[in-house]
């Protein structure tokens, strides 16, 4: 950073990444507060996690580099982004990245009217990925974002700060709006997550630049700045170990807990009540943050994943694979999902290589591209089994020079549809019109909790509810799961179906099962019913009826 | 003519083609049954239901077929003998070796590379031949022509029965998958698999409409008679008014499909 001039009316390479490096900061500050805007009230909220986990991604290269042109920095982030992006709002902003970084191809630094034209250059990337635009979204936020840095951009005296700070205020007034824009947000009571992931973003930015500028001004942040506890530990050695749990007690301090969790690791997610918090944290030292939660109250669901197995068993299946006699046809499958019974089913019905995740984590485009490239196919076909992953999933095919045939699974139930389909004597192309078309034919039910109050689909819902979602869509909430999945059904219209198939989660009893069940033989005595182990988090209960 | 229990032969053509049925075993326990003779279908399926352990099946022995030939020598010169694929089992062996201890008898061992009613249609050719040797040219003729589309209602007792082979690697058996299998070439080769049974009926009719014209068709089901009619019905629609017969599979043939089995049996064109 040394020959840049005092008022800093051009953006460099090291000011751009010290830039980038705030934004994480100040986004893993406040991810939590992004997460819990999920439109439905279901525990899975995971947008601000997404977000943040991307732009982890993206500056992971950067950190490193010395670079002073911005043109370099910018591809080093936008070729990170897209790599480590997760969810559909971390993909939309790799395409940012990606558009930005296109808008200063060959250029050693930005002037005010640069910078904003990347901007403006950078939503519009953002608007050509996606299918459908809609507005009420990041899309809409970075595009106002973008307007808002051009008008500052054009007065006489302008600075670099000086767009920033009118892009993250215009990104600011683009997200309070979004309710106005989109009914599922008014009715839900909540502006658009992604968007506010954008603005915190942009926040970030600018904070880190103003600190330079005047070490002691004061940000012009709306929400109390929590950013001080965050250090921009991005991790050195790997990811160690994924280890999770919930802390159950009476007065537990949240914040505390967060604090001391933070120090030993990175991706912290402390989140909870002072009776129940849960805990999510990478760490190379998975049994001191035990012992040490421990010292808070009882530890319950613990589970602790080495993150470097992952690498491990991609390997081992690899060895597994080149045992087993080829395909006919050499088309190899890769599907994401979550849940170890789930798993089992589909590892049995065929798949080469699974990919961890779904609901509760999102895995990134580089997790599916790896387990892609495990496989010894030449053609792989893949299923994301979310429709959070399907946006990931579609880049994939771009950075890889094997064929890649995605089947844009929505559920589980979809995806496995789709995978019994397969027919290992059968070329691709037959394969995926037949895996598309069973994918199609079968409907989905999910149950589970509301995680708070909310009003969706006209629907009055209480935190706590049991609530289920037909296709994705929220359609019923009730005071028991029998209840609500005998309603659900009753709307699908049982007489067009056989067969129900029960994927029992890990937070159904046998009770609660054995009610389900007869709950819906009672009620639908011609529908066959078939329970299955699936282990899935969150949802107690996943339902699949053709 | 000759022919096995295996045969699902049609109790009619029997009697009007003049065809021996000889019969392949079930075992329950150390309790020794012979094929429609000692035990009806139905019994056999109910008590397959009931059954802790699943039966064994046997094929008969030479001397079996020794005691037929004998008896069909003293009116005859000479027989052709149809039987179950060598690939399934050791009935086909059984009646080469048996042949052997007639003298004076010659007996032509046709192994059909199939089973159910393939082997009755084969019959049917070999009876309306004008003689021996040209009944052995045409059944031989057709016999790289015989198909059969089996939809099990389950794969266990294909399993257990040690039959399933190479089948099981598409398969899979976490769910409760309705498979198609379809015999060909002396293989038992899985082609789909279905999660329900009304689909996997009609998945079954389009895979046999996609296979082109055939001589012979018919139907065979385990106890499923509902279903035969359904599938009959929807056979009509590309078939015409060409004869479909229909069968009903015995107890040794069940013991590896299991109850509620139903299949398209045909000799392509």
């Amino acid at each position: 950073m040394a020959a840049r001039d005092t008022r800093m009316t051009t953006v460099d390479g090291a000011l751009f990444k010290r830039a980038l490096l705030g934004s994480v900061g100040w986004l893993a500050a406040n991810h939590e507060e992004v997460n819990r805007l999920n439109v439905f009230p279901v525990p899975d909220g995971d947008t601000g996690t997404n977000m943040l986990l991307t732009l982890q991604s993206a500056v992971e290269d950067i950190k490193e580099s010395q670079a002073t042109e911005v043109s370099k920095i910018a591809r080093l982030a936008s070729h990170g982004s897209l790599m480590g992006a997760r969810g559909n709002s971390g993909v939309i902003l790799s395409q940012i990245f990606r558009g930005f970084a296109r808008a200063v191809e060959g250029k050693a630094a930005l002037n005010p009217k640069e910078l904003a034209a990347a901007f403006e250059e950078a939503a519009n990337a953002a608007y050509r990925a996606v299918n459908r635009p809609t507005e009420g979204t990041i899309l809409t936020v970075a595009r106002e974002a973008g307007r808002a840095a051009t008008a500052a951009a054009s007065q006489p005296d302008a600075t670099a700060p000086a767009v920033i700070a009118a892009a993250a205020n215009g990104a600011r007034l683009a997200v309070q709006k979004t309710p106005s824009q989109l009914q599922i947000l008014r009715d839900a009571g909540v502006v658009d997550a992604g968007g506010f992931g954008l603005q915190l973003i942009l926040e970030g930015m600018l904070k880190s630049i103003e600190e330079l500028d005047s070490p002691a001004a004061v940000t012009a942040a709306p929400k109390p700045v929590k950013a001080a506890q965050v250090a921009l530990d991005l991790p050195e050695g790997g990811w160690g170990y994924c280890t999770e749990f919930l802390i159950e007690g009476e007065n537990l301090d949240v914040e505390r807990i967060r604090t001391q969790i933070e120090s030993m690791g990175n991706s912290v997610l402390v989140v909870g009540e002072p009776e129940l918090v849960k805990v999510h944290v990478h760490t190379d030292e998975p049994t001191k943050v035990i012992a040490l939660a421990g010292g808070f109250g009882k530890l319950q669901r613990l589970s602790v994943g080495d993150m470097s197995t992952q690498h491990r068993r991609i390997l081992e299946q690899e060895t597994a694979a080149a045992a087993q006699p080829q395909r006919p046809n050499g088309v190899g499958i890769v599907a994401v999902v979550a849940g170890r019974g789930l798993v089992d089913i589909f590892k049995a019905l065929g798949a080469d290589a699974i990919v961890e995740g779904g609901q509760t984590l999102n895995p990134s485009t580089q997790d599916m591209l790896h387990a892609v490239e495990s496989t010894q196919y030449d053609t792989v076909i893949l299923m994301p089994n979310n429709a959070n992953v399907i946006l990931a999933a579609k880049q994939v095919g771009g950075l890889t020079a094997k064929t890649v045939e995605l089947i844009e699974t929505h559920s589980i139930p979809q995806g496995i549809a789709a995978l019994v389909a397969f027919n290992p004597e059968r070329d691709a192309h037959a394969n995926v019109e037949a895996m598309r078309a069973e994918a199609a034919r079968v409907q989905t039910i999910e149950v589970t909790h509301a995680v708070r109050d909310t009003r969706s689909n006209g629907l009055r819902v209480k935190k706590g509810d049991v609530i289920g979602l037909i296709n994705e869509k929220l359609e019923f909430a009730g005071g028991d799961y029998a209840e609500v999945v005998n309603k659900a059904l009753g709307k699908l219209g049982p007489d067009g179906y056989e067969l129900v198939t029960v994927y029992r989660g890990e937070g159904a009893s046998d009770e609660e099962l054995a009610s389900l069940e007869s709950a819906i033989r009672d009620s639908y005595p011609a529908l066959e019913v078939e329970v299955q182990q699936g282990d899935q988090q969150h949802y107690p209960f996943i339902l699949s009826v053709e | 003519m000759v022919t096995d229990s295996t045969a699902d032969l049609p109790e009619e053509w029997r009697a009007r083609y003049g065809i021996e049925v000889v019969p392949l075993k079930v075992l329950f326990g150390d309790q020794t049954f012979r094929d429609r003779i000692d035990m009806t279908d139905a019994e056999f399926f109910e008590r397959l239901a009931a059954a802790s352990k699943l039966p064994t099946t046997s094929a008969p022995s030479p001397g079996d077929f020794a005691a037929v030939y004998e008896r069909l020598a003293r009116d005859f010169e000479a027989c052709i003998s149809i039987h179950i694929g060598a690939q399934l089992s050791a009935t086909a062996e059984a009646a080469r070796v048996g042949a052997q201890s007639v003298e004076g008898f010659r007996v032509e061992v046709v192994d059909s590379e199939t089973v159910t009613m393939p082997m009755a249609f084969l019959c049917r050719v070999a009876a309306e031949a004008p003689t021996l040797d040209e009944a052995v040219a045409r059944v031989k003729a057709r016999v790289p022509n015989c198909r059969v589309l089996a939809l099990l209602d389950t794969l266990r007792y294909l399993e257990m029965g040690g039959r399933l082979g190479r089948a099981q690697a598409m398969i899979g058996t976490m769910l409760d998958l309705k498979p198609i299998l379809l015999v060909k070439d002396r293989e038992i080769k899985p082609i789909d698999r279905v999660r329900t049974k009304a689909r996997a009926m009609g998945r079954m009719v389009e895979h046999f409409r996609a296979e082109g014209p055939v001589e012979y068709v018919g139907v065979v089901h385990a106890q499923s008679a509902g279903e035969v009619d359904e599938i009959v019905t929807q056979l009509r629609k590309t078939l015409g008014d060409q004869e479909i017969a229909v069968g009903q599979i015995g107890c040794v043939l069940g013991t590896h499909v299991g109850p509620k089995a139903v299949g398209i049996v045909y000799i392509k064109r």
